[in-house]
């Protein structure tokens, strides 16, 4: 008798997980994770998988969205607008209809249009362009700041409290760093800051010296840099051998320890604007402790944010109701959603309404605190 | 006074980097020179080179090996060795055995090796950059200071100097020694050397070693110089010195030399004139006009028909 009850009692538990994962299988909601597994930026784009991954993997362990699981998948953009592109494609062949990505402002750009067309709903966790919200597209939300906000409050610091006197602005030549570099020389200049030198580098590039030794002609006292850490670190490196001693600042783009491995110490006192340090908020802790106990770093400048992305979508489909992305699209318009990242809500070009960035500075050692 | 020292600068500044050039140039040209091929791997066997280095100098760290000396021998020995050994493998596995087929089919080749060794560094040490600290900080200044004035770095010296040996020794072997004259021979009639005794496909595996260990001395001095090495470097420094090498007439190896320290040259220049954004263009208009006004390069002979 005993024994036959507990076999009628494994036959339901055998009966109910098979339904369970029948349900499972049949519908769960993908979720695309677009960014750079690979290439010169990855680990930006390690930042906004493990902040999505933990994600999902919290939301799933809660009971999913209206019953489904979510289920992340990886896609390689390699931060290349083509293979942005090519991924984009695949994602619509996937059937996915939920992108969390990409992160090149770059790639995000060409990619965005694909899915606004085809009814894929993205948020990106690190694309700060203004022009990926600007073409009135209904499906493309962000949950990061801008570069048109990042450019002045970079600006602003320099022309109130750093106050050089002749300043160059160097960038990259690409979406992200070449946005940011023209919206802080509008801001210096706007200011009355004297702009001498407002030029491109070739990304990838490994020899500055002959730029450096035209800044020193210049006399500069101060100098912008737009783009990303490898180049930054590089041009760090090489202006602290070759004698000229300024103070740099950067986008966040360049606020990634990599850059202190690269420069060592010139990279001491660099400042560097990032969006509010969201691991180290008292009300965060257990999110950092999880992160952690994966033996995750939970301080990069995206994986709160990613983190966000992958809350709102879940919460969005499931005050909509339904996995219909329009419908999703305007549960994200009118309501508010309590992220790690603080309360979110959305404007109708699906940018954040509130969203501040920090100057930091930068410490040889990685670390960095608060500028005054 | 301060223009003077400006441009002596650019100069200093065109020179280091195009000596560089120059040491990846010749493996592109002694291989052209002799089997009529574009090895198009070795921009990634160049890259190899700083990646031994760099662990080497890892190694050698941990094993609390750290003065200088002995630093700097152990990179360049093991980068050497190891590259000049990928070199000699590289021919073996992916020329040799295409040897007096097309001349397109080693070419194929030669991009499947490239792109094969790129990802065995991409999955075996992945893709972020890696930092390696410059073990000679300092600077030598001429003029009043170094913001007026000249500044050239230790390392920079250190370039010159390494490559000027490299250079000579590779002249003098090339001129004088029994190998070199073989060398010489190959280049000129390799079916004729081949009939005289001369043992051609160790010639031809000879040049690889050759341009490989050149392409690891590179290796080690440009990764000191510049601190940050990935697995996509290769490709740059692949082309510009294939540039070099055209520049300065392929197949010939003062040609190399010379194309390598004149496109540094127009590199620095270019970037001051024009601003830095257009350092290739000038770098590329320039080979464009050469190619245009002397097909052959600086120091090359019209290729003449052999019978």
């Amino acid at each position: 008798m005993k024994n036959k009850q507990r076999l009628s009692k494994l036959f339901l538990a055998m009966a109910l997980s098979s339904a369970a994962s029948y349900s499972l299988a049949a519908d769960p909601i993908k979720i695309a994770l677009a960014g750079p597994v690979t290439g010169a930026v990855a680990q930006y784009g390690d930042m906004q998988f493990i902040g999505a991954e933990m994600a999902i993997e919290q939301i799933n362990k809660a009971g999913g969205v209206n019953g489904a699981q979510l289920q992340g998948v990886r896609y390689d953009d390699a931060c290349d607008p083509k293979q942005a592109v090519a991924v984009a494609n695949k994602i619509v062949n996937d059937g996915v209809s939920f992108v969390v990505g990409h992160l090149c402002s770059s790639s995000t750009q060409p990619a965005s249009d694909i899915y606004e067309d085809e009814g894929i709903l993205m948020i990106t966790a690190a694309s700060t362009s203004p022009d990926i919200t600007s073409r009135g597209y209904e499906l493309i939300f962000r949950t990061i700041g801008l570069d048109s906000l990042q450019g002045p409050t970079a600006g602003n610091f320099i022309a109130d409290h750093v106050k050089p006197k002749n300043v160059a602005v160097i960038h990259d030549k690409q979406q992200y760093g070449e946005g940011i570099a023209t919206a802080v020389k509008q801001t210096l200049e706007g200011k009355g800051v004297k702009v001498s030198m407002f030029e491109g580098i070739n990304a990838g590039d490994k020899d500055f010296s002959s730029l450096i030794a035209r800044l020193k002609r210049e006399g500069v006292d101060f100098i912008y840099y737009g783009g990303y850490h490898p180049e930054l670190g590089l041009l760090l490196r090489q202006s602290k051998e070759k004698g000229l001693n300024v103070r740099f600042m950067g986008p966040e783009g360049v606020g990634n320890s990599e850059i202190s491995a690269i420069a060592g110490p010139a990279s001491e006192g660099m400042y560097v604007t990032l969006p509010k340090s969201f691991d180290q908020d008292p009300k965060n802790q257990q999110l950092v402790e999880a992160f952690k106990a994966k033996k995750q770093d939970p301080s990069g400048p995206f994986v709160f944010p990613a983190y966000a992305a992958v809350q709102v979508i879940a919460e969005g489909i499931e005050k909509a109701g339904s996995t219909d992305t329009d419908k999703v699209a305007e549960a994200l318009r009118s309501n508010s959603f309590d992220t790690p990242t603080g309360t979110l809500e959305f404007d109708e070009k699906g940018d954040l309404k509130n969203f501040n960035f920090v100057v930091y500075e930068w410490h040889q050692d990685g670390t960095k605190t608060e500028a005054k | 006074m301060p223009e003077l020292y400006h441009y002596l600068q650019q100069l200093i500044n065109g020179l280091t980097v195009g000596s560089t050039y120059a040491l990846i140039a010749i493996g592109y040209t002694m291989v052209y020179g002799i089997i009529g091929m574009i090895n198009f791997a070795h921009g990634e066997v160049y890259m190899i080179g700083s990646y031994i280095a760099f662990i080497a100098l890892i190694g050698l760290t941990a094993m609390g090996l750290d003065s200088l000396p002995i630093l700097m021998i152990g990179a360049f020995a093991a980068s050497m060795i190891v590259t000049s050994a990928y070199g000699y493998s590289i021919e073996r596995v992916a020329y040799r055995p295409l040897r007096g087929s097309n001349r397109l089919i080693p070419l194929i080749s030669a991009i499947g090796m490239s792109i094969f060794l790129q990802n065995v560094v991409l999955l075996t040490q992945d893709s972020k950059d890696k930092a390696i600290p410059n073990l000679f900080p300092g600077n030598l200044v001429f003029g009043e200071s170094t913001m007026n004035g000249v500044t050239v770095s230790y390392m920079q010296v250190l370039i010159f100097i390494v490559t000027f040996v490299a250079m000579y020794g590779l002249t003098l072997f090339i001129s004088r020694s029994r190998l070199g004259r073989a060398c010489r021979a190959c280049a000129e009639d390799i079916k004729m050397a081949n009939l005289l005794g001369i043992n051609t496909n160790g010639i031809i595996a000879l040049t690889f070693v050759i341009g490989a260990a050149l392409a690891a001395i590179a290796a080690v001095l440009i990764s000191m110089q510049y601190g940050v090495i990935n697995p996509h470097i290769g490709f740059l420094a692949g082309i510009k010195a294939f540039t070099a090498a055209v520049l300065g007439g392929i197949g010939s190896i003062p040609g190399a030399m010379l194309g390598g320290l004149v496109l540094g040259v127009a590199e620095a220049f270019g970037a001051d004139i024009f601003g830095d954004q257009y350092k290739d263009v000038v770098a590329f208009s320039l080979l464009v006009l050469v190619l245009l006004f002397r097909p052959t390069g600086i120091l090359g002979r019209p290729e003449v028909e052999k019978v």
